[in-house]
C-alpha cells in the first residue's frame, strides 16, 4: 500500500485528533501541542476504544475511556488509576508511517510515508469524500468544467483549467467511497477559490451521478 | 432570579439549543421536564393548552410564551445579551445572514434532527430519506463553512459566534447518532470545537465537555 492522502494539515491544528482510513486500516492522526503528528491504529491498546475520540493533553494523546495517556512514540505515559506507576514499554501503540508536504497529510500503513510527488508548488485548496469509487471521481473530473474550461489531464492527477492548475488526490475508501483532496495553483484570489470549491461539490455530484453509487 | 421556564427534554437537540444559549449568556431560568418519550407527554391536552403544536421546547417568559427554537434564541440574545453580538439584527448585513441560517437551521432539524430521532426513538418516518437528506444539508454546510475558512473566519456569521452558530450546532454535532460521520467534514468539525470551546458551553448526551481545555498534566493529578 502506497502513501495515501489522509487529509489537510490546516483542518488538523496542534492539540486536534481526527479518523482517516488507508486500505480498509482505521486509523486516528493526532497533532500535539508541539505540533508534531502522529498517526496509530485507531484502537486504545488497553479495551480497544477508537483513540480518535480521544483528547491531547500536552505531548500525548488520552483516550476518553479511562484516559490513558501515549506520547508522540506511542509508548504508554500515564495511567490515571494508578497514578504511581511508571507504565511498562510493553503497552503501546501500532504506529503508522505519517509526513506532511505540500498542505498534505500523507499515512502509510505498512512503511515510511512517502507524498506524492507533485512536479510544481500547489496550494491546498479542500479535502471532501465522495460516495463513488476512485474511478468514478476521476471520469467525473475529465467531464467538469470550470467556467466553461474542461479540465486538461497533464499526468499523475494533476489537470489544466484554463490558467489554473489543479491536483486531484484520491484516496479509495471502499468500493463506492473515495476521499478527494484538491489542491490548485498557489496565490489564487478568494473569489476563485470559493468558485474552485463549488466546482469540487460539481464534480462529487457528476461522479454520485454518473459513477456506480448513482446507479 | 430566573428569568424564564423552559419546558424541555433531556435527549432533544432543539431544546439544548435553549440551553446552551441560555448558559453561553448566563441566563438562570427553571427546567420542567417533560416526557417526550415514550410518554408523549408533550401531546397531553395539559401541554396542548400551552402549545397547540405539540412540540419542545417551550418557553414562557410572563404571558409570553415562545414554541419555535430559532425564536427563543433570538428572544434570548435580544434581551439577555447586552453587547448585541450574538444577534446583530439591526445590521443591514449581518442580520438577514443571520436570519438565513436559522431557516437553514429548520431545515437541519428537518433532516439530520429526524434522522437522529428515527436512529435512536425508531421514529416513524422513512429513514434512508431522512439520512439522504441530512447528508445532503451536512455537504452544504460543509461547503458553506469551507467558505468562511478560506476567508480565514470561524463562525457562520461575522467575526463573532451569533444565534445562527447556536441553531445549527446541536444537530451538525449528533448527526453520528444517525450513522452520520464526520471524517468527509473537516470545516464542520473544527467549527463543532470552536462552539464547544465556548466559555460557559454547557453538554448534552452525545456532545461531551472538551476535557483537552481542562489542562492537567501527569505530573500534576488532582
Amino acid at each position: 500500500m502506497p502513501s495515501m492522502p489522509v487529509g489537510l494539515s490546516r483542518d488538523l491544528p496542534p492539540k486536534r485528533v481526527m479518523r482517516a482510513s488507508v486500505g480498509g486500516q482505521d486509523i486516528v492522526v493526532w497533532r500535539a501541542s508541539n505540533g508534531d503528528i502522529a498517526a496509530w491504529d485507531n484502537r486504545c491498546p488497553h479495551r480497544g476504544m477508537a483513540l480518535s475520540h480521544g483528547f491531547v493533553r500536552g505531548n500525548a494523546l488520552a483516550c476518553l475511556y479511562h484516559g490513558w495517556h501515549y506520547e508522540q512514540s506511542g509508548r504508554c505515559s500515564y495511567i490515571p488509576a494508578h497514578p504511581d506507576l511508571d507504565p511498562p514499554a510493553t503497552i503501546h501503540t501500532t504506529r503508522f508511517g505519517v509526513t506532511e508536504r505540500d498542505g498534505v497529510i500523507w499515512v502509510d500503513t505498512t512503511d515510511t510515508a512517502k507524498p506524492g510527488m507533485l512536479t510544481e508548488p500547489l496550494d491546498p485548496l479542500r479535502s471532501l469524500i465522495a460516495e463513488v469509487s476512485e474511478a468514478a471521481v476521476e471520469a467525473a473530473c475529465h467531464s467538469t468544467p470550470f467556467e466553461g474550461e474542461m479540465p486538461q489531464p497533464s499526468g499523475s492527477g494533476l489537470y489544466a483549467l484554463g490558467t489554473i492548475r489543479l491536483a486531484l488526490l484520491t484516496n479509495p475508501l471502499g468500493p463506492n467511497r473515495t476521499q478527494v483532496t484538491v489542491l490548485t495553483s498557489p496565490g489564487l484570489s478568494l473569489q476563485t477559490r470559493l468558485a474552485l470549491s463549488r466546482w469540487c461539490e460539481t464534480l462529487r455530484r457528476n461522479a454520485e451521478a454518473t459513477g456506480t453509487g448513482g446507479a | 432570579m430566573s428569568h424564564f421556564t423552559l419546558y424541555t427534554y433531556v435527549l432533544s437537540a432543539s431544546c439544548y439549543k435553549v440551553r446552551l444559549m441560555a448558559a453561553l449568556l448566563g441566563v438562570p431560568y427553571d427546567s420542567v421536564a417533560v416526557n417526550f418519550y415514550p410518554g408523549f407527554e408533550h401531546r397531553s391536552e395539559a401541554m396542548l393548552a400551552l402549545n397547540p403544536w405539540g412540540t419542545l421546547p417551550i418557553l414562557r417568559a410572563g404571558d409570553l410564551v415562545l414554541t419555535e427554537t430559532q425564536a427563543m434564541l433570538g428572544w434570548l440574545a435580544t434581551n439577555h445579551d447586552p453587547t448585541g453580538r450574538w444577534y446583530p439584527a439591526a445590521d443591514p448585513a449581518l442580520g438577514p445572514q443571520v436570519l438565513q441560517w436559522l431557516g437553514l437551521a429548520a431545515r437541519l432539524t428537518g433532516s439530520a434532527g429526524l434522522a437522529r430521532l428515527h436512529a435512536i426513538l425508531d421514529w416513524p418516518v422513512d429513514g434512508e430519506a431522512v439520512r439522504k437528506a441530512a447528508l445532503k444539508d451536512l455537504q452544504e454546510l460543509e461547503l458553506l463553512l469551507t467558505d468562511r475558512v478560506l476567508a480565514g473566519q470561524t463562525w457562520l456569521v461575522g467575526d463573532h459566534p451569533t444565534i445562527a452558530d447556536i441553531a445549527c450546532f446541536p444537530h451538525a454535532a449528533l448527526s453520528p447518532d444517525a450513522g452520520l460521520e464526520h471524517d468527509g467534514f473537516p470545516a464542520i468539525r473544527n467549527w463543532l470545537y470552536a462552539v464547544r470551546s465556548l466559555p460557559g458551553f454547557v453538554t448534552m448526551p452525545g456532545i461531551h465537555e472538551l476535557h483537552e481545555l481542562r489542562e492537567r498534566e501527569p505530573a500534576d493529578p488532582q
